[in-house]
C-alpha cells in the first residue's frame, strides 16, 4: 500500500510540475465557465429552471470539455515513461505491473477531479444572483458529478490504455481521442438510427443518455456497473499490455 | 549469487538475442560483461533485473527464480539501465526518496539509505538540485545512487561510464572500486579498459553467446600467447636486427631508429621470460642500453583477436 501511495503521489506531482495540467485546466475552465455564463445569463433569464441548467451544463457543455481534456491528460502516463526509458527503472523496482497501472490511473483521475473542483463555485454565485423563487436541488447536482466522474474515469482508462501502446505522445492522444469520440458519437445512435433494433440495443449503452439522466438526479445502477466494470476491464487490459514487454521486447 | 543455466531469449520476428548462455557469479565477485554492441549483454542484464522474461533456461539470483519470484529478486538487486533514465523534474534527494519508498524501505532505513548512497556517490552537494539541470556525470551518479539506496546484495550496472568525459569516467570507476568491497557487481561494457580497470573476472559475449569466462590474466594469456620484450640500445638498427634475430624462440622482431638509438620490439613463441637472454646478447655486442622491459598483453589485444576469430569462424 505504501508503494501504491508512492506511485500515486509521483503521478499526481508529475502533472503539477509540468505546464500541461495548468494549460489543460485553464482551457477546461474557460469552456465550462463560458458555458455556465451563457446558460446562467441567457437561459435563466428566459425562465429556465435549475434542472434545465444542470442538463445543459453537464449533459451538453461538459462533453466538449471532457473530450478535449481527457486525451491530453492521459497521453503522457505510459508513452512518456517509455520514451524517456524511465519505465525500465519503474518496472525493475519491486512493484507489480498492476500496481503501476492502477496507481497511474488513480493519479490522472485525481488530477481530473481537481480540475472539476472549481466548477463547484458556480452554485454559490448562482444562489447569490438568482431570484428567490429558484429551487436548488443539490442532490441532482451531486448526481451530475457522479456521472462526470464515472464516465470521465472510463474515458481516462481508455486514454491510459492507448498511452501504453506507444511511446509517442501525439499518437497516444490522437488514438484515445478517436476511441473516445467514437463512443461519444455512438451515444447518438438511439436518437438517430433509422433501424429500431439498433435503437433499442444502443439505448442502455449511450453515454449521452446516461449523462442526461445523471444530471437530472437519476443514478441508474446499471450504468454505474457498466462504467465501473468497463474501467476495470480497460485497466486489466493495460496491465496485460505492460506485461507483454517481457516477451515482446 | 547469480546462476544462469541455458538462458535463451528470442524476440518476436526471429531475432535471437541470447542463445544457450550459462554462467554463474559468486558472492563478492566483480564480473565484467564484455562484448561488442548487440552481443546480448543488455538483454541478459534486463532478464536478471526482471524487466524481460527468458524464452528458455533458468535464471536464479540468490537461489530464487527471476520469473517466479520476480518481486523478491528485484528487492535484492540494484539495477542501472544503459541509458540511466531519471525524472528531470525531480530533485536529487526527492528522487532517491521516491525510489527508496518504491523499494519498500521503512522510514528509519530510508533516510539512512539515502544519506549513505549520496555520500558514496558524492551527491551531498547537489541533493537539492533538479536532476534535469545536472551534468551527465552527476546524473549517472544519481542512477548509481538509486541502485544502491536499498543496499542490495547485487548491483547490475549496464554501461555505467558510457557517454562520460575522462574525468567523470575516473570518478565512476573509483566509485565502482569502492563498491566492489561490499557488493557483488555485474558490469557491462564494450570498452575493454573499463572492464580491465574494475573487474576480477570477465565474461566475453558475442552474438548472443559466451565466448569466454576467465580472469583478465588468463584471458590475455590465452588469446595473445607468447611474451614480448621492448629494448633500446645505442646502435644502428640494421646491426640490432641482425644481432637479435639469432635469439632462440623468436616469433617476430621490429626495429626502428630513433636518432642514435634503436628501439626493438621482440615477440616470442613461448611465455618464458626472455629478458636475460636479450640482455646477454646486447652485452656481447657491448652496446649501451637505456631500456629493457617485458610488455604485458592488454585485454584490448585479447578482445580484438577473440571477436575477430569468432567473426571469421
Amino acid at each position: 500500500m505504501t508503494r501504491f501511495f508512492t506511485l500515486w503521489k509521483r503521478e499526481v506531482a508529475s502533472y503539477f510540475v509540468s505546464p500541461v495540467a495548468y494549460i489543460l485546466a485553464t482551457m477546461f475552465l474557460v469552456v465550462m465557465g463560458v458555458g455556465f455564463w451563457f446558460l446562467a445569463n441567457v437561459r435563466l433569464m428566459a425562465g429556465a429552471t435549475f434542472y434545465d441548467l444542470l442538463r445543459a451544463l453537464y449533459g451538453g457543455v461538459a462533453w466538449f470539455a471532457v473530450l478535449m481534456v481527457i486525451p491530453v491528460l492521459s497521453m503522457r502516463s505510459f508513452a512518456e515513461e517509455k520514451r524517456s526509458g524511465t519505465l525500465e527503472m519503474l518496472l525493475t523496482a519491486p512493484v507489480r505491473d498492476g500496481e503501476v497501472v492502477f496507481s497511474k490511473f488513480l493519479g490522472i483521475f485525481t488530477v481530473y477531479v481537481v480540475m472539476w473542483l472549481p466548477t463547484l463555485a458556480y452554485y454559490p454565485l448562482l444562489a447569490n444572483a438568482a431570484n428567490q423563487e429558484m429551487v436548488f436541488d443539490y442532490g441532482a447536482l451531486a448526481s451530475a458529478y457522479v456521472g462526470v466522474f464515472l464516465i470521465g474515469g472510463f474515458f481516462l482508462s481508455i486514454g491510459l490504455f492507448c498511452s501504453s501502446l506507444t511511446q509517442n505522445l501525439i499518437s497516444a492522444s490522437i488514438s484515445s481521442f478517436a476511441v473516445i469520440s467514437l463512443i461519444f458519437l455512438g451515444g447518438f445512435l438511439p436518437a438517430v438510427s433509422p433501424i429500431p433494433g439498433i435503437r433499442t440495443f444502443t439505448e442502455p449503452l449511450s453515454p449521452i443518455l446516461h449523462m442526461l439522466e445523471y444530471s437530472r438526479g437519476v443514478i441508474d445502477t446499471r450504468s454505474v456497473v457498466l462504467y465501473l466494470s468497463s474501467t476495470l476491464l480497460m485497466l486489466l487490459i493495460t496491465t496485460r499490455v505492460l506485461e507483454s514487454r517481457r516477451w515482446r521486447a | 549469487m547469480i546462476d544462469v543455466q541455458h538462458l535463451t531469449k528470442k524476440y518476436p520476428g526471429g531475432v535471437t538475442a541470447v542463445q544457450d548462455v550459462s554462467f554463474s557469479v559468486a558472492p563478492g565477485e566483480v564480473v565484467g560483461f564484455l562484448g561488442p554492441n548487440g552481443a546480448g549483454k543488455s538483454t541478459t542484464m534486463r532478464i536478471l533485473a526482471g524487466y524481460l522474461s527468458p524464452t528458455g533456461g533458468e535464471v536464479k539470483v540468490n537461489g530464487m527464480d527471476v520469473t517466479r519470484n520476480s518481486l523478491e529478486v528485484r528487492e535484492r538487486i540494484g539495477y542501472l539501465p544503459e541509458t540511466c533514465p531519471l525524472y528531470p523534474d525531480m530533485r536529487v534527494r526527492e528522487y532517491l526518496r521516491y525510489r527508496a519508498d518504491l523499494k519498500g524501505l521503512s522510514r528509519r532505513h530510508r533516510s539512512a539509505g539515502i544519506e549513505r548512497a549520496m555520500e558514496q556517490c558524492g551527491l551531498v552537494d547537489v541533493q537539492k538540485r533538479l536532476i534535469g539541470q545536472l551534468s551527465k556525470g552527476y546524473r549517472q551518479r544519481v542512477g548509481i545512487a538509486d541502485s544502491l539506496v536499498h543496499n542490495p546484495d547485487l548491483l547490475i550496472l549496464d554501461e555505467p561510464t558510457i557517454g562520460l568525459d575522462p574525468n567523470q569516467i575516473m570518478q565512476v570507476r573509483k566509485l565502482i572500486q569502492d563498491l566492489s568491497s561490499s557488493h557483488t557487481l555485474l558490469i557491462s561494457s564494450h570498452i575493454l579498459s573499463e572492464i580491465e580497470a574494475s573487474c576480477s573476472r570477465v565474461i566475453v559475449m558475442n552474438r548472443g553467446q559466451i565466448l569466454e569466462s576467465a580472469t583478465i590474466e588468463e584471458l590475455s594469456k590465452k588469446w595473445s600467447p607468447g611474451s614480448a620484450i621492448v629494448v633500446e640500445v645505442k646502435a644502428d638498427h640494421a646491426d640490432v636486427d641482425a644481432a637479435l634475430r639469432v635469439l632462440p624462440d623468436l616469433k617476430r622482431i621490429k626495429v626502428v631508429q630513433e636518432g642514435e638509438w634503436a628501439r626493438a620490439e621482440l615477440g616470442f613463441k613461448s611465455d618464458d621470460d626472455q629478458r636475460e637472454n636479450v640482455f646477454s646478447c646486447i652485452q656481447e655486442q657491448e652496446w649501451s642500453l637505456r631500456e629493457l622491459h617485458a610488455k604485458h598483453h592488454s585485454l584490448e589485444e585479447a578482445f580484438v583477436s577473440m571477436t575477430t576469430e569468432a567473426t571469421d569462424a
